[in-house]
């Protein structure tokens, strides 16, 4: 199947920089499915060992890629200790 | 420390940004202060200590959580079948 492909770009080389964009939007997709998936503090995968990842952020972690108004170093934890 | 959380709990408005739920659904930030309130209220309770700081949590939950999940969660704990950990 790759050598047909190969076969076709040759005769249609204007065809190569598709293989570009889509090769790269899907690896950009699976990507961010991967740090959803992994890095979210709301997601547990192990719910014996690990049972509330929130809790394991420090209030000054950033989650999000961009804060428009937080200034995160600013941050205290809120509730008293217990 | 109890001195901070008084003076917390007197200007409080409403329950503050908390970085570990940044985003839109607020679901989690709910549970957690819901969990933690009486985890708070058996731990001080446990060691014979005052349980005011407790507080804070209890008006975080309010501010955040629709009542009738408050009530539903309310009335699991009185008959035991509350899904959290406690």
């Amino acid at each position: 199947m790759l050598a047909t492909v190969r076969k076709q770009l040759r005769s249609h080389p204007a065809l190569i920089p598709l293989f570009f964009f889509i090769g790269g939007g899907t690896v950009m997709s699976l990507m961010y499915l991967a740090r959803l998936g992994l890095r979210n503090p709301d997601v547990c995968w192990d719910r014996k060992n690990n049972p509330e990842p929130w809790n394991k952020m420090a209030p000054t972690d950033q989650y999000k890629f961009y804060a428009v108004n937080i200034d995160y170093s600013k941050l205290k934890k809120q509730g008293p200790d217990f | 420390m109890a001195e901070d959380i008084k003076a917390k709990l007197e200007n409080y408005r409403t329950a503050p940004f908390d970085a570990r739920f940044p985003n839109q659904n607020q679901t989690r930030n709910c549970w957690s202060n819901y969990l933690d309130y009486h985890r708070c209220q058996k731990a001080l309770d446990a060691k014979g200590a005052d349980n005011a700081p407790c507080e804070w949590y209890r008006r975080v939950y309010k501010s955040l959580c629709p009542m009738s999940w408050i009530q539903k969660w309310d009335e699991q704990r009185a008959e035991g079948t509350f899904p959290g950990k406690i």
